[in-house]
């Protein structure tokens, strides 16, 4: 394969020649259309969810946990656009409210993942040998592992909270990362500046923090924003069962199980956070094939 | 999805229904027509498709538990009695007539001379003998155990204290229990003491005869799990069961009474309520339940509506809070609760009208219903207020309340209207715990709760007696789990359970529910209605409110249901 | 989550090791392989077995009502030999599962797990069956189409699916599949065609739970053929080749083919695991009886035994189907048919 002149291996933080590689990235990406809508529709569903409270204070939009049972079940109607759920509740206020949960879960996960399989894959990756051999063995077996007992189990002992949900998915998925970060970790420890570093009695740990973590950012970032909806995804899962967040607050994956049971009599109660979950994931997708391609060193001309 | 609390058959809460009989009597609709023969259709069409939902977990009657489980039981096997289909009593099943001795203890059934085995073996008093030891064995573990037949049948009440890997002991204990047949068609027996609701426990339908050759010859564990070994005295006999997803009965062509006009039933194990709705819409099944979301659906559907049967259902349901614990331990914050919460708009308009709103024990339709008492806990936001205020709970306490819920859409769904009811008459926030059902059971158990709900009861049997145990402290973490564990409540049931004189009974029994209704110890709900789907050739079922009748409406008399021409 | 593990995405084809020589060491490759099965497996069996018994609750207690009494669930531990001590149980259980022994459910009285997973196997294992036999020819077809039609409407709109199937869950994509096939054509047709939102049967019942499963795969195998197959296409000897005339092209086209779905027959073997894995969500949402939601059931239900043999065999899968796709590698190396 015909190697770029400056492979994404070699980014050096403090080098501003390198940081243009990154400018460059954000150029292709920006060339990319279908990238961008992603891109748009997500940073739309942050600030929804970030404004959310606020639009309910001034009355744009209902209030996601007021009861009307007098009126439940509605359509989408100009007071409720999106209709109203079993309670009354405004379906539109509690999708926007959905958002918050699924979108701060989404991405705080992500920070779980990366500690742990930052700390066992550059472990791994930087010392090599039996060190190396044991942590990924540890790897394998948890891959074989089907962790929705797992999570189950841990969300039945402690309780279904935010917390406990963010504590159960955190620990189950960073197995993909930790093989990531330890494949480019080994890839580019034999690196000459790695090398020179070493030579010139660097502790392994600032070696790490230095050189390695910051090298290995790209394919993290791509991998993380694969990992944002798969997250999504279980929380919609979990609840689905009937273990996930607790109520009265509204999450996508609540509103999943709430609208599934009403669906031959209402199907648009289920209909509503479907959506909302399939717009989000493509969105993530499309980002993070955007970034994946935007990356590549290959993609450079 | 539907409401879970009542997957245990002995609770039967989310399972009753009241029968056509009562509905003709009560309200004069006659919703079946008796067999006239004319327009019934021919026999091959006489094939009945219903769904319980559930696979059976055992064939074996004495084992079974589950509604779901209760009519195959009930159609295989015959108990000695069975209940009127007004319930004002009971009448002979195997049995043709029994006697009781004057002081109550002695029970002498007198088994039919003609009643067979689905093999052709003449049913035997010592069936009966065997069929009752089997439930109290301790090596077997039956869940029917208690209180209906350790708590009734002299020398029982040692269950506890045999250890079940004794062979020896177990076997000594189970011949000292009050069980004899002195001659084939002569089965007796004996009680601790006076228990006038014993008729009812013999009519349950665990309550069968177990052939003793059949159960020797492929082992205790092995014999009910093959339909063809299963054996038994009932309407029907099983003909095949498709693990996961069907059984089959056809007609027992040995039984003693009229032979059924049905050449089969066939029972769907389809637990997903959607799925099985849309099966009745597509005809593949006769009767089905209406899930509660579809209560609208169903009542506006020009088709729909008229194949729609809303049963009363011998059941109440309720919240329990932790009477050792604050703030619950303060009756005054249990009174501003129960008046906080409005009723009439949960069955209007969360239930569509599938329960009705409810504020004490007995049941709507039952022995010992108390409407004079409904005024007690009734909804009454400015007297909620007062209660709270009178109750001077700390706003913190007040606050810091957890709403205990079972993991299912139904539960979770009352959970968010209670608490939303809470809020806006009480201004207390509450937080919601809605987890795995089997966590929950541990937690209520333990008393490590707040609230928790909904809680609740169905009618095993039609007796005052079946309800008032529930609440005695040695119900206290088994039956009920506020544990009142007041003495003068145990003292009035106690004497009611064992007195003879039914006028005492009611009395007592009444004044037991006066304090359970004053003291707040639960606050009541509401009873819910079966919302039944019937094709209209169903015809000539005489549904009684202790049916399986939310599978099966009529299951104790399915001799008499028959498919018309359609 | 189950669903995402067998999933043929990153990571699955990440920590092969290829031994570089041939025949007696491949043998010896494969005997590690499997050797190596033993302490995974029973890591998983301990976690499960401790974390099974942990979660509270007995597998006695009712979800509603009156409860067992103690002296009846007393016996039922007896019966089941619940009372000795966890290690005792743990030990016992291993030497069973030594014996192919997976004992008793608790929660149908007197049956076999090893009898309630075989009937709910042959249910996951048609509609697994039926979604491999779509997902090969539709997956491997839409790759091959896109790539010789590049960048034309054709391979946007592949590309487009590809990328909707590969983001969108299988939950979600069932839903929508309900709510247009089951309650939108109710409603249509008055009632008179529609799928059945769930359950079993040899029939339509099959149509939805099989393309819910197949989505995902479906988009995976077209993104990969489509971009090995371009690989192919852009050698220089192909494209004289493909120059030269029809007749040529359908030779060049059989080379083609042969040559781009190396990297695709490696990707079936995360295919067939997340068949059997993905079963637990498509399951759920059909009602249907498989081992899936033998799975879920078993969790709620706490049936220790059903739980623990239910979570080996679909550990057992996966690391089979990871076997399978290593073996691939070094079979069908394709430096070796290339040259």
């Amino acid at each position: 394969m015909a190697a770029p002149a400056v492979a994404l291996e070699q980014i050096d933080w403090e080098n501003p020649e390198q940081i243009g590689l990154w400018k460059d990235a954000w150029q292709r990406f920006r060339r990319n259309p279908v990238a961008v809508v992603g891109l748009v529709v997500i940073g739309l569903l942050v600030l929804i969810a970030l404004i959310a409270p606020l639009l309910v204070a001034i009355g744009m939009v209902k209030d996601p946990l007021h009861q009307d049972v007098a009126h439940s079940y509605l359509g989408f109607s100009l007071q409720h656009p999106l209709g109203t759920d079993y309670l009354g509740r405004d379906l539109l206020g509690r999708v926007m409210y959905g958002a918050r949960i699924s979108l701060s879960l989404g991405i705080l996960v992500q920070f779980v993942y990366l500690l742990i399989g930052g700390v066992i894959g550059l472990t791994a990756g930087y010392f090599g040998g039996k060190i190396d051999n044991l942590l990924m063995r540890f790897v394998d077996i948890w891959y074989a592992f089907p962790d929705l007992l797992f999570i189950l189990v841990v969300v039945s002992i402690l309780g279904s909270s935010l917390t406990t949900l963010f504590l159960a998915l955190g620990i189950v998925g960073w197995v993909d990362l930790a093989r990531l970060i330890r494949g480019q970790t080994l890839s580019i420890k034999e690196k000459e500046f790695v090398e020179g570093a070493r030579a010139a009695g660097s502790s392994p740990l600032k070696i790490i923090l230095k050189h390695l973590l910051p090298n290995t950012l790209g394919p993290i970032i791509v991998s993380l924003t694969f990992g944002i909806p798969r997250v999504i995804f279980l929380e919609a899962v979990l609840s689905y069962l009937g273990v996930g967040i607790r109520p009265p607050t509204p999450s996508w994956g609540v509103m999943l199980q709430d609208g599934y049971q009403a669906i031959f009599a209402y199907p648009h109660q289920v209909f509503v956070p479907a959506v909302a979950i399939a717009i989000t994931m493509l969105s993530f997708s499309f980002i993070g094939d955007g970034l994946r391609d935007a990356l590549d060193p290959r993609m450079r001309r | 999805m539907e409401q879970s609390t009542g997957k245990l058959k002995w609770s039967r809460l989310a399972t009753l229904m009241a029968g056509v009989a009562l509905v003709v009597a009560a309200c004069g609709t006659a919703s079946t027509t008796n067999n006239n023969g004319n327009n019934m259709a021919s026999s091959d069409k006489q094939i009945l498709r219903i769904n319980s939902g559930t696979e059976p977990n055992s064939l074996d009657p004495g084992q079974q538990s589950y509604d779901y489980e209760g009519l195959i039981g009930r159609n295989v096997f015959e108990p000695l009695l069975k209940p009127k289909k007004d319930l004002s009593d009971v009448e002979g099943a195997a049995a043709s007539s029994y006697d009781v001795s004057s002081d109550g203890i002695t029970y002498t059934f007198h088994i039919r001379q003609n009643a067979k085995w689905s093999d052709g073996v003449p049913l035997k008093a010592k069936d009966f003998v065997y069929g009752y030891q089997r439930i109290l064995d301790p090596r077997l573990a039956a869940g029917y155990t208690d209180p209906f037949f350790d708590g009734t049948i002299a020398g029982a009440a040692n269950y506890a204290s045999i250890d079940a890997k004794n062979d020896a002991a177990s076997t000594t204990f189970l011949q000292g229990l009050g069980l004899s047949a002195p001659d084939d068609h002569t089965f007796v027996v004996k009680l601790q003491q006076p228990a006038g609701y014993f008729k009812w426990v013999a009519s349950l339908w665990v309550a069968a005869p177990i052939r003793k050759d059949i159960v020797e010859k492929y082992g205790s564990d092995k014999w009910a799990t093959v339909p063809s070994q299963v054996i038994g005295n009932g309407m029907f006999k099983i003909s095949e069961q498709v693990p996961k997803d069907h059984i089959t009965l056809v007609p027992n062509d040995q039984y003693w009474g009229d032979k059924p006009h049905l050449t089969k039933i066939i029972d769907y194990f389809i637990d997903d309520a959607n799925q099985a709705f849309s099966k009745y819409q597509t005809g593949e099944l006769d009767i089905q339940t209406v899930p509660l979301a579809n209560a609208d659906l169903v009542q506006n559907d020009p088709k729909l509506k008229n194949e729609l049967h809303k049963l009363p259902s011998l059941n109440t349901f309720w919240l329990t809070p932790n009477l050792h614990k604050a703030p619950f331990d303060n009756v005054k914050f249990r009174e501003a609760v129960s008046h906080a919460i409005d009723r009439q708009s949960l069955a209007t308009d969360v239930s569509k009208g599938q329960y009705a709103p409810v504020t004490t024990f007995i049941p709507k339709g039952m022995n010992g219903y108390q409407p004079g008492l409904s005024d007690v806990q009734k909804y009454d936001p400015a007297a909620a207020k007062a209660a709270l205020q009178a109750s001077g709970v700390s706003p913190a306490v007040a606050n810091g309340v957890h709403y205990l819920a079972r993991n299912t859409t139904a539960n979770k769904q009352l959970a968010e209207y209670i608490t939303g009811q809470i809020k806006t008459n009480l201004g207390l926030n509450w937080t919601i715990d809605v987890i795995d059902s089997k966590t929950v059971t541990s937690r209520i158990r333990k008393a490590n709760f707040d609230i928790y709900g909904p809680d609740g009861w169905g009618a095993d049997y039609p007796d005052p007696q079946d309800w008032y145990d529930i609440f005695t402290t040695g119900g206290c973490h088994g039956t009920n789990w506020g544990c009142p564990n007041n003495p003068d409540f145990d003292k009035l049931v106690q004497q009611a359970d064992q007195s003879t004189k039914d006028s005492d009974r009611v009395t007592k029994y009444n004044d037991a529910g006066k304090l359970l209704t004053n003291q707040f110890y639960v606050t009541f709900l509401y009873q819910r209605t079966e919302w039944q789907l019937i094709k209209p050739y169903v015809q000539g079922y005489q549904a009684t409110p202790l049916d399986e009748g939310i599978y099966l409406p009529g299951d104790f008399f399915t001799n008499t249901i028959f498919i018309a021409n359609h | 989550m189950a669903v995402a593990k067998g999933a043929p995405a990153r990571g699955a084809l990440l920590s092969i090791k290829i031994p570089r020589g041939r025949g007696s060491s491949l043998a010896l490759y494969i005997a590690k392989r499997i050797l190596w099965l033993v302490p995974v497996l029973l890591f998983v069996i301990t976690i499960t077995f401790f974390m099974a018994h942990l979660a509270p609750g007995s597998p006695w207690d009712k979800a509603g009502g009156r409860q067992l009494s103690a002296p009846v669930v007393a016996n039922l531990n007896l019966k089941y030999g619940l009372d000795a001590p966890l290690w005792v149980q743990y030990v016992k259980y291993l030497g069973n599962v030594a014996h192919l022994d997976f004992g008793l459910s608790y929660q149908y009285q007197n049956q076999t797990v090893s009898s309630i997973l075989l009937e709910s196997w042959p249910i996951t294992a048609t509609n697994g069956a039926l979604a491999f036999l779509l997902i090969v020819p539709v997956g491997i077809g839409l790759g091959v189409i896109a790539a010789l039609r590049q960048n034309t409407w054709v391979d946007f709109a592949v590309g487009g699916f590809s990328t909707f199937g590969a983001s969108v869950p299988n939950l979600i994509i069932g839903i929508l599949l309900i709510i247009v096939f089951s309650v939108g054509a109710y409603r249509v047709t008055g009632g008179n065609v529609f799928l059945p939102t769930g359950g079993f049967g040899l029939d339509d019942h099959l149509i939805m739970p099989v393309i819910t499963l197949a989505v995902l795969p479906i988009a995976f195998i077209a993104r990969l053929t489509r971009s090995s197959t371009l690989d192919v296409l852009r050698q220089d000897y192909i494209r004289t080749a493909w120059a030269k005339g029809l007749r040529e092209r359908l030779v060049v086209m059989k080379h083609v083919l042969k040559n781009s779905l190396i990297p695709v027959v490696t990707a079936l073997g995360p295919t067939f695991a997340f068949l059997v894995t993905g079963s637990v969500i498509v399951e759920s949402v059909f009602a249907i009886p498989g081992i899936g939601r033998t799975f879920v059931t078993a969790v709620q239900s706490r049936d220790y035994p059903l739980i623990l043999a239910t979570t080996i065999l679909f550990a057992l899968v996966v690391a089979l189907a990871n076997l399978v796709v290593d073996l691939l590698y070094v079979v069908i190396d394709p430096r070796v048919r290339l040259s």
